[in-house]
C-alpha cells in the first residue's frame, strides 16, 4: 500500500514562493511541477506551478506537510487493506 | 565495454572525450524513431516519466509490470536524456573540449525543494545552444552565467569539494549538453537510479578501492557517497566500499587525506567491466 497525497491547487496558488511543505518533508516525497511545459520567450506564471506527491514510497504519513501548509491545501491518507 | 563508448567514442578513449559528441544537434530526434511514451510536461524535472503506476507495481511486487515499465523508460531515456557519472579529473578534461560553458539553475532542485534561483546555480550547460538561452526563460530561470574554461574548472572543483557528484547528460543522445552536479535525494537521476533501479544514470569508468593499510579510520569519506556504496566497518575500523554499488564518482577519494582511496579503471576488473 502507498499513501495518497492530494494538493488542492486552487488553495495552493504560488508554491514556488511558499515551498514550506517541500522543505519540511523528512522524506523529500513532494515535488513541484508546472501545468504547462516550457514555451519560447515565455516565463511560466507562478500560479501555473503545482505541488504533487512524487516519492509516495518514501512517505510515512507523518502529516508534517499537512500541518505546515498555511492554506490547508494538502491531504494525506493511508488506507490499510482489510484482510478478507 | 561501455555501450556509449562502443557506439560513440569513434577512436577516442571514452565517448565523452570525443569532440563530435558536443557538436551535434540538440534534441535531433526524428519523428519516426521517436519514443512511444512522451514525457509529461506537467510534472517536469525528473518526475515526468515515472508515475504512481510504477510505484504501485513496485509496491505490490508485480515484477513483470515493473520490468516492462523499467525497460520502456530506459529505452526512452537513453535515446533522449540520460547521464553518466564522471570523476572530477575527467570532467575537467571535458571542459577543455567544449566551448561555451555556462552556469545555470538546476531543474531537479527547483522541482524537489523549490530552491530559489539565486541559491540554485549548480548546473552547467554547454555548446552553442547556450547562446540561445534567452528563448527559453523557464528552462534558464534566473539567467545564465558564461564561464571561461578556468572559471568553469574552478566552479566544478568547488562543487566537488562541497560534495556534489559530476555527471554528464545527453540532450538527444549522443549530444552531450550538460555537466550536472548532483546529490541524493534531490537529484532525480540519482534517486531514480538508486531507489527504483532505473538506469537514468550510468556508472562511470572508474571504481573506488580502499587501501586498508593506509586507511586510518577517520570516517571523513563516509558522508561523501551519494550512491549508498560506502559504509564503515566497525570491526576493522576502515572504510568499506561495495564495488558493485560504487558509481565511480571519486568523491570519497577526493576527501581522503591519507590517499587511502584510489580510483581504478572499471575495465581492469573482469567482474566489474560490464557493470554499469
Ligand atoms: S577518509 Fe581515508 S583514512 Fe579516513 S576513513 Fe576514509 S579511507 Fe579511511
Ligand atoms: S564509493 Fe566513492 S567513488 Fe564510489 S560512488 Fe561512493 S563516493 Fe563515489
Amino acid at each position: 500500500m502507498l499513501p495518497t497525497i492530494t494538493v488542492d491547487d486552487k488553495k495552493c496558488n504560488d508554491p514556488l514562493a511558499c515551498r514550506k511543505c517541500l522543505l519540511i518533508c523528512p522524506s523529500h516525497a513532494l515535488g513541484l511541477g508546472t501545468k504547462v511545459g516550457p514555451r519560447k520567450f515565455k516565463e511560466i506564471d507562478p500560479d501555473q506551478f503545482m505541488v504533487a506527491g512524487v516519492r509516495y514510497e518514501k512517505c510515512t504519513v507523518c502529516m508534517d506537510c499537512v500541518k505546515v501548509c498555511p492554506k490547508s491545501a494538502i491531504q494525506v491518507s493511508f488506507l490499510t487493506e482489510v484482510k478478507k | 565495454m561501455c555501450e556509449w563508448c562502443e557506439r560513440y567514442a569513434e577512436g577516442h578513449e571514452r565517448w565523452y572525450f570525443n569532440p563530435a559528441n558536443y557538436a551535434r544537434k540538440l534534441y535531433k530526434i526524428r519523428k519516426e524513431e521517436g519514443p512511444e511514451i512522451q514525457p509529461d510536461p506537467v510534472v517536469a524535472g525528473g518526475m515526468s516519466l515515472l508515475d504512481r503506476g510504477f510505484l504501485e507495481a513496485l509496491d505490490r511486487k508485480d515484477h513483470e509490470a515493473v520490468a516492462k515499465m523499467r525497460h520502456d523508460v530506459e529505452q526512452l531515456a537513453w535515446k533522449v536524456h540520460f547521464g553518466q557519472v564522471v570523476t572530477l579529473e575527467d570532467t575537467l578534461k571535458v571542459v577543455d573540449i567544449i566551448y561555451p560553458i555556462a552556469l545555470m539553475t538546476c531543474a531537479c532542485r527547483r522541482s524537489m525543494l523549490g530552491l530559489p534561483d539565486e541559491e540554485n546555480f549548480t548546473c552547467m550547460g554547454m555548446g552553442t545552444g547556450m547562446y540561445k538561452w534567452e528563448r527559453w526563460p523557464q528552462t534558464y530561470r534566473g539567467g545564465i552565467q558564461f564561464l571561461a574554461p578556468d572559471e568553469a574548472k574552478d566552479v566544478i572543483t568547488k562543487m566537488n569539494k562541497r560534495g556534489l557528484v559530476q555527471t554528464l547528460f545527453t540532450f538527444g543522445t549522443p549530444y552531450i549538453g550538460g555537466i550536472c552536479n548532483c546529490d541524493y535525494p534531490d537529484c532525480s537521476a540519482i534517486r531514480t537510479t538508486v531507489d527504483h533501479g532505473i538506469q537514468f544514470l550510468w556508472k562511470g569508468h572508474h571504481i573506488a578501492r580502499v587501501d586498508n593499510e593506509l586507511c586510518n579510520g577517520c570516517t571523513s569519506c563516509v558522508h561523501r557517497c551519494q550512491f549508498k556504496a560506502l559504509s564503515f566497518s566497525a570491526t576493522q575500523n576502515k572504510a568499506y566500499i561495495d564495488p558493485f554499488q560504487c558509481f565511480g564518482c571519486g568523491l570519497c577519494a577526493t576527501e581522503c587525506s591519507q590517499e587511502a582511496i584510489s580510483m581504478v579503471e572499471r575495465a581492469s576488473m573482469p567482474a566489474l567491466a560490464n557493470v554499469w
